[in-house]
């Protein structure tokens, strides 16, 4: 039995008020392995980037709880969810993850910045090269490729140790051949470094990346994959009529 | 499309009041000081109407060449003229009248008023019909006999002097005790513009005011059948020269006009600055379009991708612009009456007994009013409209945002250079050039380096901001670095915001540096001309110095050399012209005027006259005879017999003889006395000696040079604090410009600050990135604004050196001051902006289209 990162119980959240009200979680309950690389699939309006925003603490639910490690999020003032995000979460966004007037390096020490620490060479060192940007450290963003400017946002997510990091659609604005390389590079964050991922994505390719892909429909979970192969995800999508 | 550009100002109403802020407050100034005068001038002649409502005709001595808007001079003519006046056919009714100037000495021993408006002393008119004063029920009564007086309703409140009080006052002799027997209203007013009236007795006004045997005027009454301008012309043939003959009319119509002269200067400083506003407003509207269009540049390019034209898009921009125009100058109108209302409570708060009711909005002022409003932002939206025609339709494609466009720097630089040229030509014109209207090519001028250097200022805008916010990072870690790159990404934003302070900032440190130089040169000049230990003047000048007390002064034994001397105007070659009085042999013994004994015993020997060598032209004078006439009509022929050069102004183009200029005068008294402490006496055992022969005269002013130097220091400090405290108005417009432009940025930086707070940012930390973006790009612009300050100020400085103007002299501990509220400015400026930024809701700020 491996350790668990973080659990989610009786999640339920609500946008909107009477008839305009969505449901987008209907009571999920879930656990994400550590040092596992899930997925969370569903086809659009299914509560995958809901249920993602909440176990990162970028969202609060109506009712049930998020705990990542032994933190409950619900019982945690906007600063100590700030300094979690800090300290313990990474974040990879689909796109504009980089700030624009600061270099490549810059921008993964970002973290590191704000809190005012140094960053530990070694690792700063490992998750650079593993990153492959190489001599493009000094960049600013506007002059990297998009698969370039991803991956300095994945290693800008891992250069701080977080207990996990959140994917949102990391590859979504990305060619096939940059995609795969982004991936690939998550894949190794978890195999070398024994990171945990949490991903959404609706690309099934994507998720043939991941240890265990979780399908989400009308905000409940509905099935879940492991060690999937990308027709298996396929299959299950169409099931799911997206 | 119209549709499409009121969509867009209903998305933004933090951006519309903002950027309406600035127009509303330019056109609440421009509509505010014309209500205000409007209303003033109106409400005057509705009293002055009011009041002469029983009068058909004056017969006043009159020579409208001499004397200033209060008329200080005294005019007056035989009584026998009265006599001649009432017997024309047509005059039901008529009154002599005594109008001359008295001092009331309060309680304390201090005369009231006198410094600015005038203090009246008057006969009190038995005919009801003419008289416009009353004294309502429960006032007291007329006064009827020597010894007695009636006082203004609003001076005797604001003195607290009731019935029954023995009051001082003082005209041309020693203060005297009169009984206050009655207050006295005019119309429904208590008061006339700050003025205190004393009225007496006819035969008593003609003691106190020194005019045994006189009269200055006489008020007429027609008969039903004869008309007012009939009236004055049957009796113009019958009074000697140098009296004259008005109908009511003419005579209000008069005083209209010379209090809407007193108040011009009123009107032209409030312009002033309403002028500074709109030129400031215009920069941050400017800016406020580009950031619109910068941020609506999908918007725009997905309209010219369905087929909309680059022209209809640039109409779209401009609508919007005309939308808000028309709204924000309605605002400023209301604004500028409200404006008007808050100056008229301070004036009632002051006392100033201007006359009460409601307020003038004459259709010229909303025509003015929105056409400035309209016009300013308008032309000010053109430049950033043109640039949307200019957006490609395929930027509606691309995700690409906001990437710094690289223009051409050269020629930014060659505008820039030859913008401000232009304007440095118009400065240099209007200070050295012998132009007409010289005042307006420095003005020009001066607007148009501001323009210049806005201009040039994006290229400064790195390089400055980057010595500036160096030791952010190391103080502030990212937020300061991050804090000093965004004054960086956009410099043409940078540079428009800070321009808009910058004006404010150049203004203020101009006024400093010429108050600064100002002060030095008036303060040399007054010690050059008063090297004497003591100087004794009148706190009311029409009072001026007894001659009894000057003859005292001469023999008492605590002082030395006493000299008179008397301003006046006199009239050569038909010009009137400044000239002084001067007692020629004692006049170097005390003060120091430039002429020589010789000229001065030459001058005493014929009567003559010395020439002023400041005059350009004083040589065409010298040796000249010619006829001196005076105000009250005394004429003799007189010849320049020397020259004089004093180093302060004031004295106008001759000096005269003391016994030339006391028969020119009504009322034989001196305008000042300047003495020398005798041999062995101290300063202070004089000054006790000449203040006990002052005590008698309560309106004379005992002082040291150094008690006039700070005197006139205090008079000066007093105008820059006004000036300064108008021009801090465009430094607050400027401060909303930044704001303005930071909420802006904030919009445009959403994303940005989403992915910072979803990485650990914390809301301090975002609050304290834009607040240091805020105090980077306002000290930037009070940098700007300094260099401008300083080369505007020291311009004019150089230029007017020939005037006397003093040396040029930086204050650099007022410039640092400048800088300090600069930066204190930008924290408040951010206020609104950072909390907007720290509060924004992550999840909004990373989620897609």
């Amino acid at each position: 039995m491996t350790a668990i990162a973080v659990r989610v119980a009786d999640a339920v959240k609500t946008y909107g008020k009477g008839d305009a009200a969505v449901i987008a979680l209907r009571g999920v309950t879930a656990e994400f392995a550590a040092a596992r690389f899930t997925a969370i699939m569903g086809p659009s309006g299914s509560g995958k980037s809901t249920l993602l925003h909440c176990l990162a603490g970028l969202d609060s639910l109506d009712s049930g709880t998020v705990h990542l490690g032994d933190t409950e999020l619900g019982s945690l003032s906007d600063k100590d969810l700030t300094i979690l995000r800090r300290e313990q979460v990474g974040f990879v966004f689909q796109a504009f993850n980089l700030v624009p007037t600061l270099n490549a390096e810059d921008n993964i020490l970002l973290p590191l910045a704000i809190a005012g620490t140094r960053p530990d060479d070694d690792w700063y060192h490992t998750v650079v090269n593993a990153v492959g940007l190489g001599d493009r450290l000094t960049h600013r963003p506007s002059e990297l490729s998009g698969g370039q400017q991803q991956r300095v946002a994945a290693a800008r997510a891992l250069v701080t140790r977080p207990k996990i990091v959140f994917a949102d659609e990391p590859s979504g604005n990305l060619d096939s051949k940059s995609g795969g390389e982004l991936l690939t590079f998550m894949r190794h964050a978890v195999d070398e470094f024994g990171q945990t991922i949490i991903m959404v994505t609706h690309d099934p390719f994507s998720a043939s990346h991941a240890d265990r892909v979780v399908f989400l429909d009308d905000g409940h979970i509905v099935d879940e994959i492991h060690d999937p192969e990308a027709e298996d995800i396929l299959d299950k999508m169409k099931s799911l009529g997206d | 499309m119209l549709k499409v550009a009121l969509s867009g100002l209903r998305t933004n109403k933090v951006r519309l009041a903002l950027t309406s802020l600035a127009i509303v407050i330019g056109v609440a100034f421009v509509s505010g000081s014309f209500v205000f005068t409007d209303t003033i001038n109106a409400r005057f002649d509705a009293l002055l109407g009011d009041i002469s409502a029983g009068t058909d005709v004056y017969v006043r001595a009159a020579d409208p060449e001499f004397g200033n808007d209060f008329g200080q001079i005294i005019l007056s003519m035989p009584e026998e003229v009265f006599d001649t006046v009432s017997e024309v056919e047509g005059v039901a009714e008529a009154e002599a009248v005594i109008d001359g100037f008295a001092q009331l000495i309060g309680n304390d021993g201090v005369p009231i008023g006198g410094q600015g408006p005038p203090t009246l002393g008057t006969s009190w008119m038995l005919s009801r019909t003419l008289n416009p004063l009353q004294i309502r029920e429960g006032n007291g009564r007329a006064p009827n006999a020597p010894g007695e007086v009636a006082m203004d309703v609003g001076t005797a409140r604001v003195n607290a002097f009731t019935l029954g009080d023995d009051v001082v006052i003082q005209a041309t002799g020693p203060a005297k005790t009169f009984r206050l027997v009655g207050l006295a209203s005019f119309g429904e007013e208590d008061n006339l513009a700050g003025a205190t009236l004393l009225a007496f007795e006819f035969a008593e006004a003609q003691r106190v005011l020194d005019l045994d045997g006189r009269i200055t005027s006489i008020a007429i009454a027609a008969t039903p059948a004869v008309s007012p301008e009939d009236l004055a012309d049957r009796i113009r043939p019958v009074v000697p020269e140098g009296v004259i003959a008005i109908t009511v009319g003419e005579s209000n119509a008069q005083t209209s006009e010379q209090i809407a002269d007193a108040l011009g200067f009123l009107t032209i400083g409030l312009l002033a600055f309403a002028t500074v506003a709109v030129f400031v407003g215009a920069f941050i509207i400017t800016n406020t379009f580009r950031i619109i269009v910068a941020q609506r540049t999908r918007e725009l390019a997905l309209l010219r991708a369905i087929g909309a034209t680059g022209g209809q898009v640039t109409r779209m921009v401009v609508a919007e612009a005309f939308v808000i125009a028309v709204i924000s100058s309605i605002l400023g109108l209301i604004g500028g009456i409200v404006l008007a209302l808050s100056l008229q409570a301070l004036l009632r708060f002051a006392n100033a007994g201007f006359p009460e009711g409601p307020l003038t909005v004459l259709p010229r002022t909303a025509v003015i009013g929105l056409a400035v409003g309209i016009v300013v932002t308008v032309v000010s939206a053109l430049l950033p409209a043109r640039k949307a025609a200019s957006i490609p339709p395929i930027a509606a494609m691309t995700a690409v945002l906001s990437a710094p466009t690289r223009k051409s720097l050269t020629m930014r630089a060659a505008w820039g250079v030859a913008i401000t040229a232009i304007g440095v030509v118009s400065l240099a014109a209007g200070l050295l050039a012998p132009v007409s209207n010289a005042i307006w090519f420095v003005a020009i001028g001066a607007l148009v380096v501001f323009v210049g250097i806005s201009v040039l200022a994006p290229l400064a805008a790195g390089p400055i901001t980057s010595v500036l916010g160096w030791p952010l990072p190391r103080l502030f870690g990212v937020p300061g670095d991050l804090a000093s790159q965004n004054t960086r990404r956009q410099p043409r934003r940078t540079a428009s915001t800070a321009s808009a302070l910058m004006i404010g900032v150049a203004l203020v440190v101009f006024v400093a540096i010429f108050g600064a130089s100002v002060k030095s040169s008036v303060g040399a000049a007054l010690a050059d001309v008063f090297p004497a230990d003591l100087t004794i003047t009148s706190t009311n000048f029409t009072a001026g110095v007894s001659p009894a007390f000057t003859d005292q002064l001469r023999a008492a034994p605590e002082i030395g050399d006493v000299t008179p001397l008397g301003f006046t105007q006199i009239r050569v070659d038909e010009e009137v012209v400044s000239a002084t009085s001067v007692e020629p042999d004692s006049v170097n013994r005390v003060i120091a005027l430039g002429a020589s004994d010789t000229d001065l015993a030459a001058m005493a020997d014929r009567n003559g006259l010395l020439v002023n060598r400041e005059d350009a032209e004083y040589e065409q004078w010298l040796g000249r005879t010619f006829d001196v006439e005076f105000p009250n009509g005394a004429s003799a022929p007189a010849t320049v017999v020397g020259t004089f050069e004093a180093s302060a102004d004031g004295f106008g183009r001759f000096l005269m003889t003391r016994d030339r200029y006391l028969t020119g005068i009504e009322t034989e008294v001196d305008s000042l006395v300047s003495a020398n402490v005798a041999v062995g006496v101290t300063l202070d055992e004089a000054r006790t000696a000449v203040e006990e022969l002052a005590a008698p005269f309560p309106n004379l002013q005992v002082q040291t040079t150094s008690e006039i130097l700070a005197t006139a220091e205090a008079q000066i400090n007093g105008l820059l604090t006004i000036f300064s405290a108008l021009l801090a108005l465009a430094i607050i417009i400027a401060v909303l410009g930044i704001t303005n432009t930071l909420a802006l940025s904030i919009i445009e930086r959403t994303r940005e600050i989403g992915l910072l707070r979803a990485v650990g940012m914390a809301r301090r930390q975002v609050r304290r990135m834009i607040r240091w973006e805020a105090v980077l790009i306002a000290v930037f612009g009070a940098i700007l604004g300094m260099i401008a300050g300083i080369g505007l100020g020291w311009a004019v400085v150089t230029a007017l050196a020939d005037e006397g103007l003093g040396t040029f002299s930086i204050p650099f501990g007022q410039l640092l001051v400048y800088i300090v509220i600069a930066a204190v400015a930008g924290v408040i400026a951010a206020i609104y902006p950072a909390r907007k930024a720290a509060r924004m809701n992550i999840l909004e700020a990373i989620s897609y289209e």
